[in-house]
């Protein structure tokens, strides 16, 4: 049985401090066992800047299992698999613990995004370019970064900026493209 | 009419986050078990309840048939005669009574815990003393002088008036435990902060009463409560660990993964690690006084031996009574005699070593000599069952099979002794096999103290 009490702790104990780690974790449906986590790329990777998706499924044990986690945005590291997005974590496997939480546990992966371990690759291809070839390496998971985890976000700064400069207030016209998933047309119709 | 015969009311809806510091009466239903009343309780000297025979009460309905009144009335009476402390004078009877006769009477007690009577007659005149004192001060009493009960000093702690003015052995009586309440109370106080690691609740605001009870880690000072940490002791090992590492992950403090081998349950959380000390020993004293249940009185076969926090009391007649040594293991442990063939025919060894190894293991205890012969057989690559004593040229083999054969004659397996042919070199396979078993018996020891009772 999943302790909800101890989820809906932590969701509240995430959003408190979502300003200042840029983590958040999102319900995906009313029952929280899927959830959506948001980690920025670290600064000074080949990361920095993109924002990334993590897909939560909570197991029957939490928190006496480890959450199950998965990259819904494409990326290019050793560690995570580049089809599926599977990460390999040891503290999302064996070395989980109750004591841990979805906060710690994504900034775990973020941390993982600026220090990959090809010795224990997930992505096998991946692993070999980065032994072999860093600079290519670094320059796919620039690419990758630049056209799978920014451009929702970047998209959304300009439609912002755009909407702004039509003389809307910026905070409800974030709400409501969020809202809208980013449809500037939707949006616009909305605020009218 | 006294606190302490008031009942708690919070000790009957669960807890009373008191304890045993309470001043109002904890009416332990539980007490007596239900099922010793009814002739066996399974528990039998394991049990936590009292095991004595409640004497006849005369049942409500008959008494108030009997007497026409109201059956709560009759209970009422007959609860006080049972407590056997009628502390309390009807004010009729203690206005008219001469209060010299009640002085002295007093003045008797008192004089008899003077004397050492340390005995029944101190811890009586303990319980009672509490009911001797006035409730006001000297000063305010409304009978003044008549009244019959003693004007103590007030206590610094309790604010009562009831420091005994002369005797001086009672006033440190009740200054110490006074004192002990208080700090009790403070650590309570303190402990109600304390949140739990894994729930991130405050363990004593939890909604069930039964769940506000913290978990010690002997090694760490991490606090949980006792579901959360036992749920994480006792959870399954996540699938594609290997099983010793998966034992030890669960076993070490989620935060600072520390390994420690035992908790211990707790109604407060400590300050000091003296404080600590006292609720292990504690602990430990309290388990000391049930009967292990691995032990059976001798009748089975306790994994910890001797450092076993229960208590093993040698029956008259039991196993070991007789033998002067635990019986064998017949549990099964993780794994079962078939997946630990499989293991076996993995190696190469000679059917006497595989054989030497099915008897020294207590995974075979359930097939009797003949069985494990063949299987040794075969498992040497053998062509199948071969009963034959003298069929092997090999002098080693010989004496295997000779004591193997004979062993499955005598089919005393008890009383063969496996070290008796165990001469070959030590193996490998064995001393994995051997480690295997320790961990799983690692399991077992956890898997008792999780399960113990509450105190």
């Amino acid at each position: 049985m999943i302790d909800f009490a101890r989820v809906q702790k932590e969701l509240v104990e995430c959003s408190k401090d979502a300003e200042g780690s840029g983590i958040k974790v999102s319900p995906k449906t009313d029952n929280l066992v899927l959830l959506i986590g948001t980690i920025p790329g670290p600064l000074g990777t080949p990361y920095e800047g993109g924002v990334f998706h993590i897909d939560i499924t909570l197991p029957d044990g939490y928190p006496f299992e480890p959450p199950k986690m998965q990259f819904a945005t494409k990326v290019w590291h050793p560690n995570i698999s580049s089809q599926s997005g599977a990460i390999c974590l040891d503290i999302l496997k064996d070395q989980w613990s109750p004591a841990l939480t979805l906060k710690t546990a994504l900034l775990s992966v973020q941390a993982l995004l600026s220090a990959p371990q090809p010795d224990d690759p997930q992505d096998a291809v991946v692993a070999q370019q980065y032994l072999k070839d860093y600079q290519t390496f670094v320059s796919t998971a620039r690419y990758w970064t630049e056209s799978f985890a920014k451009a929702s976000s970047c998209g959304i700064e300009d439609k912002v900026q755009k909407l702004v400069e039509m003389g809307f207030p910026e905070a409800q016209v974030r709400s409501i493209l969020e809202a809208v998933g980013g449809d500037e047309n939707l949006a616009l119709e909305r605020l009218l | 009419m006294s606190m302490s015969t008031r009942v708690c009311k919070f000790y009957a809806r669960g807890r009373c986050l008191k304890g045993e510091q309470c001043d109002f009466y904890h009416e332990r239903k539980d007490d007596i078990c239900p099922y010793f009343q009814k002739g066996s309780c399974a528990y039998g000297s394991r049990c936590r309840n009292k095991h004595i025979i409640k004497a006849s009460q005369p049942s409500p309905l008959a008494s108030s048939s009997a007497n026409g009144r109201p059956s709560h009335f009759s209970d009422s009476v007959v609860g006080h005669a049972g407590k056997g402390i009628s502390n309390w004078v009807p004010k009729a009877a203690k206005l008219s009574s001469p209060d010299r006769r009640v002085r002295t009477s007093q003045r008797k007690q008192t004089a008899s815990v003077r004397n050492g009577d340390v005995g029944e007659s101190s811890t009586s005149s303990a319980i009672s003393s509490a009911h001797l004192f006035c409730t006001f001060a000297a000063a305010n009493c409304p009978l003044g002088d008549k009244c019959s009960r003693i004007h103590g000093n007030q206590c610094l702690y309790c604010r009562k008036f009831c420091l005994h003015p002369t005797d001086r052995k009672e006033k440190e009586n009740h200054l110490r435990t006074c004192d002990k309440k208080e700090k009790y109370l403070q650590a309570l106080k303190d402990s109600q902060e304390i949140e739990c690691n894994v729930c991130l609740e405050r363990v004593l605001s939890k909604p069930k009463p039964s769940d506000c009870k913290f978990g010690l880690l002997p090694e760490c000072d991490h606090a949980f409560c006792l579901s959360c940490i036992r749920n994480w002791r006792n959870s399954a090992p996540t699938s594609g660990m290997d099983i010793n590492n998966a034992a030890n992950t669960v076993r070490t403090c989620p935060v600072c993964r520390k390994l420690s081998y035992f908790v211990i349950p707790s109604g407060i959380w400590y300050s000091t690690t003296e404080e600590k000390q006292e609720i292990i020993d504690n602990y430990k004293a309290n388990c000391k006084l049930i009967d292990c249940k691995h032990f059976n009185s001798g009748n089975g076969n306790c994994p910890f031996g001797a450092s076993c926090f229960y208590k093993h009391t040698v029956k008259p007649g039991s196993y070991t009574w007789i033998h002067h040594r635990p019986p064998p293991q017949r549990r099964q442990n993780n794994f079962s005699m078939y997946e630990m063939l499989d293991m076996l025919s993995e190696v190469d060894l000679s059917s006497a070593e595989y054989y030497s190894i099915m008897r020294g293991l207590d995974f075979f205890d359930d097939m009797d000599p003949f069985e494990m012969m063949a299987v040794s057989d075969r498992l040497a690559g053998g062509s199948g069952p071969c009963f034959g004593p003298f069929d092997s040229d090999d002098e080693d083999m010989n004496f295997f099979r000779m004591a193997a054969l004979s062993e499955a004659l005598a089919s005393g397996v008890d009383d063969f002794d496996p070290e008796d042919f165990d001469d070959e070199a030590f193996d490998p396979m064995e001393t994995a096999l051997i480690s295997m078993m320790m961990q799983s018996n690692m399991e077992d020891e956890e898997d008792e103290e999780d399960s113990d009772e509450d105190y």
